[in-house]
């Protein structure tokens, strides 16, 4: 197994765009609940109109990395800035420049598609004509135009998912936060979504993505950056890491870096801290 | 952030819940039929009690028709006198049905079989002691397994033979002498009569005392559950994060999920009010829009609470079982279901901890007593300081909880 990789060789990665600031930088960022440690001195820069790629197994810490950087969760000790502003003290700057979309379908069942965009629009500050005219541009976007007077419960897993991005990026936030946006969808859905992606950071959109799925990630991302146990052990291109283990699947790089092992243990103690922790 | 900007947003948010519970009907249903469904029950339990008025000989019960027996051991003219009388008093009031029973052992083993309430007991010597100008006795066994009941009992057999007492000392003054003493003076030199509090309200219907506690009870205990549960629905169900990575202010949160569950509970409220005026005759006698202060600042003074135990609970079932273990005591001590005053003093001071019994309080003063605003300000002060003090708990730790 690789040893962590240390803060110097993280800033060695020559930048996407080397004109641009970085869109996310964390140094020394941890989280400890209680006394499970579930980030541990990360230190990240993420570039503007990059798909970064935040792979690990269950519990390695990038659910609580992005929270942390979404403002849902205040940084044990360390800091991270995103567009160049503290999460701890500049959240509400922060939160003006993301969107997340996040394992839990941000929705409400009992309201249509149309209501849903319309009321997260609102809180953007977004005036009504405007957010009705996005809304329905998303909507045409997504294909789910026909449906956005149906109410948002009876909608299909992917449906659902699609709705999820569109409201994540009502705004126009320069940074996307992608948290397993593929999970539990069909072929088809992720097609779609995985797609979309892509057409997002055509738009100048920076994304975070997580998933357990490496194809995915190989496919979308420009660098990657394998996490375990709290702790970065690679950040790296899909293709440099592959050279790297001289192998073609960056699942065999997963595994080479992460183990083998089942992480049973390891779910156990963060489920039983996931309800607090999730507050 | 601008403050208009954060008010327009907390209305948004406000507007929102009460459309997420407009279409969930069947739970809005519920809401009104569960309060609806308790006080039925307890205002059935206690019946309204009809006055007495010893003038006319009118004696009211609560348990009308009980099982009594007599005994009639002295045979002699006074003895069969009273007992007829006493009969036909208990019949023409429905107090009691009465039985004959031969001797106190055989009554005596009807009311252990649960056949009767109470025994009566014309003992020997009735009749010869009242004949010669002697008081004479009746004894009375009561069924002490109910309290209620024997106590009861115990009383109405006392008022009978009061009335029959009376009636016999009229004879024998009118016997001594003629039509010079009006026998009443003798017997009963002072009676009283009843001015109603309130001129309409002829009987204290139990109903009238229940329904503003009720109202006080749904807002309360509403806006409490439903602002703990809406806050740890959305934060199970992911939508609060929705909230939370947005740019708005945290208060904006909170003050549109208690303004939705005030209207709920206004709603809900007077919806209860309605229902017990058309189903069991309650009747207002107060404003409204006093109504409607006090059942806010009811709200306002405990929402507060529910704020706190979502920000300590894990999850939604938690925080429901936490608003639940709060509600019940409330209910049965805060002066809801029957008055306060029937507690022991260390409970009383239990209830009284709980706003609830302020708000309950105003409220009946309201609708029953027409009373102003100025009669309720000490109600009034007790819970906005308690609106203060939940507060200033609840704001920070929710924001706390929010970003764990």
């Amino acid at each position: 197994m690789m040893g962590v990789m240390s803060l110097h060789e993280a800033e060695l990665i020559s930048p996407a765009n080397p004109t641009a600031g970085p869109a996310i930088e964390t140094r020394d960022l941890t989280k400890i609940f209680k006394t499970f440690t579930a980030v541990d001195h990360v230190n990240l820069t993420i570039h503007k109109g990059e798909i970064y790629g935040l792979l690990g197994p269950n519990g390695a810490g990038k659910s609580t990395t992005i929270r942390m950087l979404c403002t849902l969760l205040s940084p044990t000790s360390g800091f991270a800035r995103v567009d160049g502003y503290d999460v701890t003290r500049q959240g509400s700057e922060v939160r003006k420049r993301i969107g997340l979309v996040s394992e839990k379908l941000i929705m409400y069942p009992r309201l249509t598609a149309l209501e849903n965009l319309m009321f997260f629009g609102k809180l953007y500050g977004i005036d009504r004509e405007t957010l009705q005219k996005r809304s329905e541009e998303l909507l045409e976007m997504v294909k789910l135009t026909p449906f956005r007077d149906k109410l948002v419960g009876g909608y299909s897993s992917g449906m659902r998912q699609r709705i999820n991005v569109i409201r994540a990026i009502l705004h126009d936030p320069d940074i996307l936060f992608l948290d397993e946006p593929t999970t539990a969808l069909d072929p088809q859905s992720t097609r779609f979504v995985r797609d979309l992606v892509k057409e997002l950071r055509q738009r100048g959109h920076t994304i975070v993505l997580t998933t357990h799925v490496m194809e995915e990630a190989d496919e979308l991302s420009d660098r990657i950056c394998i996490v375990d146990h709290g702790k970065v052990l690679a950040i790296d291109t899909p293709q440099a890491l592959k050279e790297r283990y001289d192998t073609n699947s960056l699942l065999e790089v997963f595994l080479e870096l992460t183990g083998r092992e089942l992480r049973d243990s390891a779910d156990a103690r963060i489920s039983l801290r996931a309800p607090m922790g999730r507050m | 952030m601008p403050k208009r900007f954060a008010w327009d947003i907390a209305v948004d948010i406000a507007r929102r819940d009460l459309l997420d519970l407009w279409r969930a009907k069947m739970l809005l249903f519920f809401f009104i039929l569960m309060p609806l469904l308790l006080m039925s029950m307890f205002g059935y339990i206690y019946p309204p009690v009809p006055k007495s008025n010893p003038n006319t000989g009118s004696i009211g019960t609560a348990f009308p028709n009980l099982p009594v027996s007599i005994v009639q051991i002295d045979n002699g003219q006074y003895a069969n006198s009273v007992a007829a009388e006493f009969i036909q008093y208990s019949t023409q009031q429905h107090l009691f049905s009465v039985t004959e029973s031969p001797t106190y052992q055989n009554a005596r083993n009807q009311l252990v079989e649960g056949k009767l309430k109470g025994i009566i007991v014309i003992p020997q010597g009735f009749s010869s002691a009242l004949a010669g100008g002697q008081p004479a006795t009746v004894q009375v066994t009561v069924d002490e397994t109910n309290p209620t009941t024997a106590s009861v009992v115990q009383s109405e057999i006392s008022t009978i033979f009061n009335l029959i007492g009376a009636n016999i000392s009229a004879q024998n003054i009118r016997s001594m002498d003629g039509d010079h003493v009006d026998p009443q003076f003798v017997t009963q030199p002072i009676s009283v009569t009843q001015t109603p509090l309130i001129s309409g309200l002829s009987s204290a219907s139990s109903f009238q005392f229940l329904a503003p506690g009720f109202m006080a009870l749904t807002v309360i205990t509403g806006s409490l559950q439903g602002v703990a549960t809406a806050i740890s629905r959305e934060k199970e169900q992911g939508t609060m994060d929705g909230l939370l990575v947005s740019p708005i202010p945290h208060q904006s949160i909170i003050i549109g999920k208690v303004a939705a569950q005030t209207v709920r509970g206004l709603i809900q409220g007077f919806l209860i009010l309605a229902l017990s005026m058309l189903l069991f005759g309650v009747r207002i006698f107060g404003s409204p829009i006093i109504m409607v202060i006090v059942m806010i600042l009811g709200t306002a003074s405990f929402v507060g609470v529910g704020i706190i135990m979502t920000a300590v609970a894990p999850d939604q079932e938690t925080a429901q079982m936490m608003t639940m273990l709060l509600q019940f005591p409330m209910m049965f001590i805060s002066g809801i279901l029957f008055p306060i005053e029937q507690l022991p003093t260390w409970l009383q001071i239990v209830g009284k901890a709980f706003p609830l019994y302020y708000a309950a309080d105003a409220l009946r003063k309201v609708i029953i007593l027409n009373a102003g605003l100025m009669t309720i300000i000490p109600d009034i002060v007790i819970l906005v300081v308690y609106t203060i003090l939940t507060m200033t708990v609840a704001l920070p730790l929710f924001e706390k909880a929010m970003r764990h």
